[in-house]
């Protein structure tokens, strides 16, 4: 069972993306022993995927989408509730007032308020914000989403502004 | 649009947080993997727990009663279940499909999801409701004709078990149709962020 491409390209994915995806387990469950039960699914996930990658996208982009797709399934599957409770970009904007400005804006709390943040949004804003935060172009976004590169640069621009406001005008507050 | 994006404080704040470099090993991967194909099959088992039920039912009608029409009906019947189990069988091997299409574009990903539950919940008199149809009319009419009661009482209480049946068949129809009608608000949704 598994091939040994398949288990190597495992290997290199997992030591070049395990920090990633992580990150990414973390932004998408806030309980720690459930965090950990899905970030095993992304690994299973992962390895079972590697014996079908037939090389039309980067292994980078591939790692993304399953592990996102395992994430979002991994989701619907454990609440059966969809986006319920969940926002868009759009929603988030208006929501920021007062109480974000008055926040200090220490490296951890930022951190902490920024993977709530992360966790409120419905799927697909989540990963664009993510691949957005782990540093991936406008290109790489969409290829991972399949969104058009309007919609990427929309969202963008969006990130950008919520993240501004909410940490941004939090630190000059607070310092 | 820029191709790049500014590593700016925020993706460093992200990229450098403490993680706990949590791995697997391959025998652990595929103990999991193991785990995983079991649940799949537990899944399956209980989707196919009502069509036993119905094909053990019509089973002990067919020896219960000696009418031909019933028996015939017993039979039809449980060559509906199977039919449905095929169906069953069909649409759940696409979906556990070779990793289960986890490489798809997220979008898409999203969209393939819910447009197999749309068609399955559009689709439902095809594959789920109408099988069971033949099988059920043919027994209700071999009850009618083997009830020792007057001939129209006979007519009257099949009409009446027929009528509950279709309201049933219809209240599930329509519960599926509307729950399709939602959906497919969602497919359109996301079809007009690929374009």
């Amino acid at each position: 069972m598994g091939s040994p491409s398949q288990d190597e390209r495992y290997h290199q994915a997992a030591a070049e993306y395990g920090a990633a995806l992580e990150r990414l387990a973390r932004a998408y469950e806030f309980d720690p022993d459930r965090r950990r039960d899905l970030l095993q699914e992304i690994h299973l996930a992962l390895w079972r995927s590697f014996a079908l990658f037939d090389g039309r996208c980067s292994p980078r982009t591939w790692v993304y989408r399953v592990a996102h797709n395992t994430a979002v399934s991994y989701g619907i599957g454990r609440r059966r509730s969809g986006d319920r409770n969940l926002v868009s970009l759009e929603e988030v904007e208006p929501t920021l007032g007062d109480r974000d400005a008055d926040e200090t804006a220490s490296r951890r709390q930022a951190l902490e308020r920024l993977t709530e943040l992360i966790q409120s949004l419905k799927s697909l804003d989540r990963q664009v914000i993510l691949s957005y935060l782990e540093g991936m172009d406008a290109a790489q976004i969409g290829e991972i989403t399949g969104l058009a590169a309007g919609s990427v640069a929309t969202k963008i621009h969006r990130i950008k502004t919520v993240l501004a406001k909410r940490f941004t005008e939090g630190a000059n507050h607070a310092g | 649009m820029p191709d790049e994006f500014p590593q700016d404080d925020y993706c460093n704040a992200w990229q450098n947080q403490p993680v706990e470099n949590i791995t697997m090993s391959l025998e652990e991967i595929r103990r999991r993997a193991g785990k995983f194909q079991r649940r799949i099959w537990w899944r399956n088992a209980r989707e196919y727990a009502a069509i036993v039920v119905v094909v053990i039912v019509f089973g002990l009608y067919m020896k219960w009663f000696p009418n031909p029409i019933m028996r015939a009906g017993s039979v039809i019947t449980i060559a509906g279940a199977l039919y449905v189990a095929y169906q069953l069988h069909r649409r759940v091997s696409s979906e556990t499909a070779p990793a289960a299409a986890e490489f798809e574009q997220c979008l898409g990903f999203h969209r393939h999801a819910l447009e197999r539950q749309r068609d399955a919940l559009e689709d439902i008199w095809t594959w789920y409701l109408g099988p069971f149809i033949p099988g059920l009319v043919v027994f209700s009419a071999g009850m009618a004709i083997a009830a020792p009661i007057p001939f129209r009482h006979r007519v009257l209480a099949t009409a009446i078990m027929l009528a509950a049946i279709g309201v049933v068949f219809w209240l599930v129809a329509q519960m599926n149709r509307r729950a399709a009608r939602k959906l497919q608000t969602k497919i359109d949704q996301l079809k007009a962020l690929e374009q």
